[in-house]
């Protein structure tokens, strides 16, 4: 006999669902189930990856959906009466799908689409009702399912006899014939609870008793006996309450029986209700038969109903096109021939053509015209509203992409294939993604939906599981354990799978202490934390939430609606159910619209550079661009002083230059710690060195040693080997070591002539367990007609071990344009540049490491000041003291703690302020603002101004006592009346009583509150003891030997652990000095040292030894290190001669001392 | 509850339904249709470890009600009621609970040794 499960929910019903849609659809095909329905609560989410998952087992699939109700009675926009199941049917050419999709759309329509709404996710019975007829046909498309969570599955659970009658009636009443059955289900709980056989038994009889089909189901939430423990701990997670609180209430599952059940425990389950309701024989088939027809009714037909990889994009007349696409598309192609090729001729024009030709052969075959003309829409739509926009991605590799103006990089001068990119080979749409300035971005999707209207555009959404912290959170609160205790632990965790952390405990030496805690608990029969580790290995990955997808955009035709349920998103506008694993099978067309903080950073610094400087001459000379004898300078600088960036040649010396003294901080892709070292390897000299690096630092590569043969061939310290002649053109660029993707499908392509398209499909193959031996297998079959043995035995090892991870040049070339850039202005215009950095926080380091880079490089921070700062960082050019003349930044009042957006906007709206009564009056800014303001200085210039003879110190106990006292209400001026310029008698009369504020109180207000260290650098008060104590700084370490041993101290930026060769992890710990950075590596050995202060330390005493990496590279092999806040642990006796004591200044409390408020200032989050 | 007290050897039909019971020393025979249902446990507190793949009996343990004669003296004043419970993983019979004959006054037996 079969059985088929029409009531499944899978892991992606997020905080419910314990099992993947593979497991479940797997088990189904072996128990000899023909089909298995995915019905997640709330939506589709689960519901394509189910429709592969049924695909792969060779059943059908059958899609529903699980849904609250609106209580008719109560109030409709907040009050739910129950859960049903509703199911579409199939086979009518995705009738059932679409009114599915709507009805869910329709469940959302009313939320808020931010996180604790008070508006559930549901539909009222009579939007269901309509929902299940088709609007052409009126023919029933949905099948609605009253089960045990409905209103009258829960009234059944009581002792009324008549109101579970009377709210089944209003369901039949509702619902057009022939949408609706009664789901009977049994957990077997003890009798009289709910979801007992007895409770069964009465749905079963109100189904017979008016006649309305009864099926059997067992509302499932997970494929085995396993996952009920896992469910409990969901139910934890999803009404934040404790596992002994809800055991109390009683609310979790009455059993742990929701399980995939086989055909025979199915049918005896429908005996024991059968026998319990007293029916016989022929009642239980018929509940079986009727299960099956409804299955049979809802087998979905992934082609037909769903459009199963049938790629749809916007129709043609919505981007103003009348005529046949292609040919639209080969005039505009033409067109961007004479733009971007101006006087090309001869041998480069016919291999342009041919090139031309090739492509758009390829995309005429596949039909894809309008998908580019769409694409070249949207960035000309971007690049029409003044926002800086880049193609980033494997789109750079179509010549087309840049003839028409989606990508900027040349695909013929960087030798890049297309068919890494499409091919006629490959039927789903590729990918093209889009860079755009991150503050631009919401407005740029709000302008896509403008423009291609809201029934054709979506945003994409994303999946978010559990990882190692949350896990533990979440498990130990479902233990009931305090959340102190498990913050504490979570802490620790770094960067691991939650289904490791058994693992861990024995391998990490940060969670030492914590193993040590587990192991003790078991012996005193404490078995807590053993538990603790068991559920947050349960939860590991499962679905917690969706959220808008950081850049994904999916575009389609009037239909788009139709194929997917939409829900709003925290933006506003509509968000897609599906994920980007869900595009391709669904045929959706995707644009990656990614807002990236560098393009916004770069626009801001060339905004900046204008407007400090108003002409081409004075941007020349601020910036010492190149003058030719006789000109003016370079073109990409209008007469207005606008700087063209893309026009910027790749052939700057000075870029160059800047990029080789690893003082890349804040330029894009090469600011890393690890970057800088392999740039200070590398030492780039031009366009395609960017593009080497850039791809050269990905894990692959790193992992699998590529980059030491490489240095060594190109600096000549090894002779270049190729394994053939052949493929020298093939390798050449990368003197031998295969790193492209490119070159891999040229090696496959010269070995075995196989074409491009073919070898981008072995490409993809590779690494692939099922897919890899067939590719060996033909290479072998066909390089040996041409090539030794050994070649092909060399070549295949390479192509086997960089194939499946090596990295698409076109990606890098696109990468490199923005680094380039950005070096560019670096090098040129520093201070409007790291202006541009603060302002829009694009890399990976604290904001406060940009602002010791800017220190530095000697560029004069400006104080906050009340009449000067703006709400954005700004260049200024300093007008008097030693700088004169020189560019300075000032600080902005954005990001001090406390400070309103609206109180923001009306102190820069009123200034210039002659007083602080002015500044209440007219900016009405709180009390502790006032006061914040005044720790950090914004008044000083306004105090000494005033003639007043008190300090800061005088003036912030001032405000205090103010802030104490009663509001007094101040006189309104006027409107019209000017107030007379009085000066400040508030601040010229303050009695100097209190000693002026120390260097380290000033700093330790700038980086409480605004979390930047302005007045000096936070070390810098440290300096004394790291003196007696031998400590080098980071700019005196280039000058010593290599292996020399060392002292270094300072704040931590960044911490990495990057996957390693041999897989043994290695901790990078950067920290900030004031005269630099200093990259540190943690080997195993000194990690079992340091122990819990690898992760959780902002400020670190580091013990090594000097690793020479390059000319102008040096990092530090750690031994170990101290906490240098906890001065009472460092250790004096080894560092100090046996005759000298403790030094003075160990007990000296740092700025940060006592400051737990910004994790930004140290990046301890990341 | 959570009591598990005495271990009983019951003898099961070929479905899983228990047939015979061997309790104090006497032989009883089933002798209704016995009822059975499931009951949660809180695992969180009764268990050390709950890893993946555990497997079943975690959070709930199979409950029987069954209604018995003593197998050699079959005399309808002898009827008793027990509510035995199957432990999942093992597959071990305790006895839970001894109803008389109004199964609603159910005494929860004392601690076995």
């Amino acid at each position: 006999m079969s059985f088929t499960h029409l009531h499944v929910s899978t892991a992606f019903s997020a905080h419910y669902g314990v099992s993947w849609p593979e497991e479940l659809a797997q088990t189904a095909a072996a128990d000899g189930a023909t089909a298995l329905a995915c019905t997640d609560r709330d939506g589709l989410y689960g519901t394509i990856k189910h429709l592969k998952a049924c695909m792969d087992a060779g059943i059908d699939p059958i899609i529903g959906v699980d849904l609250a109700v609106f209580d008719d009675d109560g109030d409709h926009r907040t009050q739910v009466a129950g859960r049903v199941v509703v199911l579409a049917h199939g086979n009518n050419n995705g009738a059932g799908y679409r009114a599915l999709c709507r009805l869910i759309s329709d469940a959302h329509a009313r939320t808020s689409g931010k996180a604790g709404g008070a508006v559930p996710a549901a539909v009222t019975r009579s939007e269901l009702a309509s929902r299940t007829l088709d609007p052409k046909t009126l023919k029933p498309v949905l099948t609605v399912l009253i089960g045990p969570d409905s209103d009258v599955g829960r009234a059944l659970g009581g002792r009324k006899y008549l109101r579970p009658r009377t709210l089944f009636k209003q369901w039949i009443d509702a619902m057009p014939a022939g949408t609706m059955v009664a789901e009977v289900v049994s957990h077997l709980s003890a009798p009289g609870e709910p979801l007992s056989t007895a409770h069964a038994v009465r749905m079963l009889k109100l189904a017979l008793e008016y006649n309305i089909p009864a099926i059997l189901s067992n509302a499932v939430r997970y494929c085995a006996q396993d996952g009920a423990a896992t469910a409990d701990v969901l139910d934890s997670a999803r009404t934040l309450k404790s596992l002994p609180e809800l055991s109390a209430e009683p609310l979790l599952q009455p059993t742990g029986q929701g399980w995939l059940k086989t055909p025979q425990q199915m049918l005896q389950l429908g005996k024991e209700i059968m026998n319990a309701a007293g029916q016989g024989k022929a009642d239980l088939t018929k509940l079986l038969s009727n299960t099956e027809a409804l299955a049979n009714k809802c087998r979905i037909d992934p082609i037909l109903d769903m459009g199963w990889k049938k790629p749809v994009v916007p129709e043609a007349s919505i981007i103003g096109i009348d005529a046949d696409p292609m040919v639209e598309l080969t005039q505009r192609c033409e067109a961007g021939i004479n733009r971007r090729f101006p006087g090309i001729k001869a041998e480069a024009e016919k291999q342009l053509r041919s090139r031309l030709e090739h492509e758009l052969g390829i995309i005429c075959r596949l039909r894809f015209a309008s998908y580019f003309l769409t694409v070249a829409e949207v960035s000309r739509m971007i690049l029409d509203m003044g926002v800086r926009v880049a193609a980033r991605g494997s789109g750079a590799s179509s010549l087309v992409n840049y003839l028409i103006d989606i990508s900027q990089v040349d695909p013929i001068r960087h030798d890049l294939i297309f068919e890494r990119f499409l091919s006629g080979r490959r039927s789903t749409l590729p990918d093209i993604d889009i860079d755009v300035e991150s503050a631009e971005r919401h407005n740029v999707y709000r302008k896509i939906f403008d423009r291609f209207g809201a029934e054709r555009v979506t945003l994409m959404s994303m999946q978010n599981g559990y990882r190692a912290r949350g896990a533990v959170r979440d498990a130990g609160m479902a233990l009931g354990m305090p959340e102190q205790e498990v913050g504490e632990i979570a802490k620790q965790l770094w960067r691991f799978s939650a289904r490791k952390f058994r693992e861990a405990l024995v391998e990490k030496p940060e969670l030492r202490d914590f193993a040590g805690r587990v192991e003790r608990g078991a012996l005193e029969e404490n078995q807590q934390l053993d538990l603790l580790v068991d559920l947050t290995e349960r939860l590991d990955r499962l679905p917690r939430h969706i959220s808008m997808h950081p850049c994904g955009v999916i575009l389609g035709d009037a239909t788009l609606l139709d194929r997917t349920p939409v829900q709003p998103s925290g933006l506003g506008l509509p968000m897609s159910q599906f994920d980007k694993h869900d595009m391709d099978p669904m045929g959706m067309l995707k644009l990656d619209v990614l807002g990236v903080r560098m393009q916004s950073a770069m626009a801001f610094a060339v905004r900046e550079v204008i407007r400090l400087h108003p002409s081409k001459a004075e941007v020349v000379a601020a910036g010492k661009h190149p003058v030719e004898p006789g000109g003016n300078g370079p073109d990409y600088i209008a007469p207005d002083g606008r700087i063209d960036l893309n026009a910027v040649p790749f052939e700057d010396e000075p870029t160059y230059e800047l990029i080789r003294s690893t003082h890349t901080l804040g330029c894009f892709q090469i600011e890393s710690p690890g970057q800088r070292e392999l740039i200070g390897k590398m030492a780039p000299r031009e366009f395609n060195d960017l593009i080497i690096d850039i791809s050269l630092f990905r894990p692959g590569p790193m992992k699998s040693d590529m980059v030491r043969p490489f240095l060594e061939h190109r600096h000549g310290f090894a002779p270049e080997i190729y394994p053939h002649a052949d493929l020298k053109p093939v390798l050449q660029e990368t003197h031998g070591v295969t790193v492209f993707h490119e070159q891999i499908l040229r090696t496959f392509h010269v070995m075995t002539d196989c074409g491009l398209d073919r070898a981008d499909e072995f490409r993809r193959a590779l690494g692939d367990e099922v897919h890899e031996p067939g590719v060996e297998k033909y290479f072998r079959r066909e390089a040996i007609k041409k090539y030794s043995p050994e070649v092909v035995d060399k070549v295949w090892g390479t192509l086997k071990a960089f194939g499946s991870f090596g990295f698409c040049k076109a990606h890098g070339a696109a990468f490199a344009v923005p680094t380039y850039q950005s070096a560019w202005l670096k090098a040129h215009h520093p201070e409007a540049f790291l202006a541009g950095l603060w302002e829009h926080d694009p890399g990976m380091y604290p904001k406060r490491l940009l602002v010791a880079e800017a220190r530095r490089l000697g560029i004069p921070i400006l104080p906050l000041d009340i009449n000067r700062s703006q709400a954005e960082y700004r260049v200024e050019k300093i007008q008097h003291g030693p700088d004169q003349g020189k560019l300075g930044i000032r600080l902005s009042l954005t990001g001090i703690y406390g400070l309103s957006g609206a109180e923001l906007k009306r102190i820069v709206a009123g200034q210039p302020y002659d007083s602080l009564a002015d500044l209440r009056a007219r900016a009405r800014v709180s009390k502790p603002n006032i006061k914040r303001l005044a720790q950090l200085g914004a008044f000083d210039a306004l105090h000494k101004d005033s003639g007043g003879k008190a300090n800061r110190a005088d003036l912030v106990h001032h405000l205090q006592a103010l802030q104490s006292s009663p509001s007094k209400k101040a006189p309104d001026v006027i409107e019209g009346q000017l107030s007379f310029a009085l000066g400040d008698v508030e601040l010229r009369n303050l009695s100097p009583d209190l000693p002026e504020p120390t260097m380290v109180d000033n700093v330790r207000a700038e980086l409480d509150l605004m979390a930047v260290d302005v007045s000096e650098h936070l070390m810098e008060s440290h300096r004394p003891l790291l003196d007696k104590l031998g400590v080098t700084t980071a700019n005196k370490l280039l000058g010593l030997r290599n292996g020399t041993e060392v002292l270094v101290a300072g704040v931590r930026i960044a911490t990495q652990t990057p996957p390693m060769r041999g897989g043994r992890r290695v901790v990078f710990i950067s920290i900030d000095d004031g005269t630099g950075c200093v990259d540190s590596v943690f080997f195993h050995e000194a990690q079992e040292e340091s122990g819990p202060l690898l992760f959780g330390t902002r400020l670190l005493l580091i013990r090594g030894t000097t690793r020479r990496t390059g000319p102008k590279g040096i990092s530090l092999s750690a031994s170990k290190a101290w906490d240098l806040s906890r001065s009472e642990a460092l250790p004096y006796a080894e560092l100090l001669p046996a005759e000298v004591g403790l030094p003075d200044e160990y007990t000296h409390r740092g700025p940060l001392h006592g400051i737990s408020r910004h994790l930004a200032i140290t990046g301890l989050g990341s | 509850m959570g009591l598990f007290s005495e271990s009983v050897s019951v003898s099961c039909t070929d479905t899983g339904q228990p047939q015979e019971v061997q309790w104090k020393g006497t032989q009883y025979t089933v002798t209704n249709e016995p009822v059975r249902w499931y009951e949660r446990r809180q695992w969180w507190l009764e268990e050390s470890r709950a890893p993946l793949g555990h497997g079943a009996g975690l959070v709930d343990h199979e409950i029987w009600r069954v209604q018995l004669l003593p197998t050699a003296e079959p005399e309808p004043n002898r009827s008793i009621t027990l509510d035995l419970v199957r432990h999942l993983g093992s597959g071990r019979w305790r006895l839970l609970r001894i109803h008389d004959a109004a199964p609603s006054r159910a005494v929860e037996p004392e601690e076995a040794a």
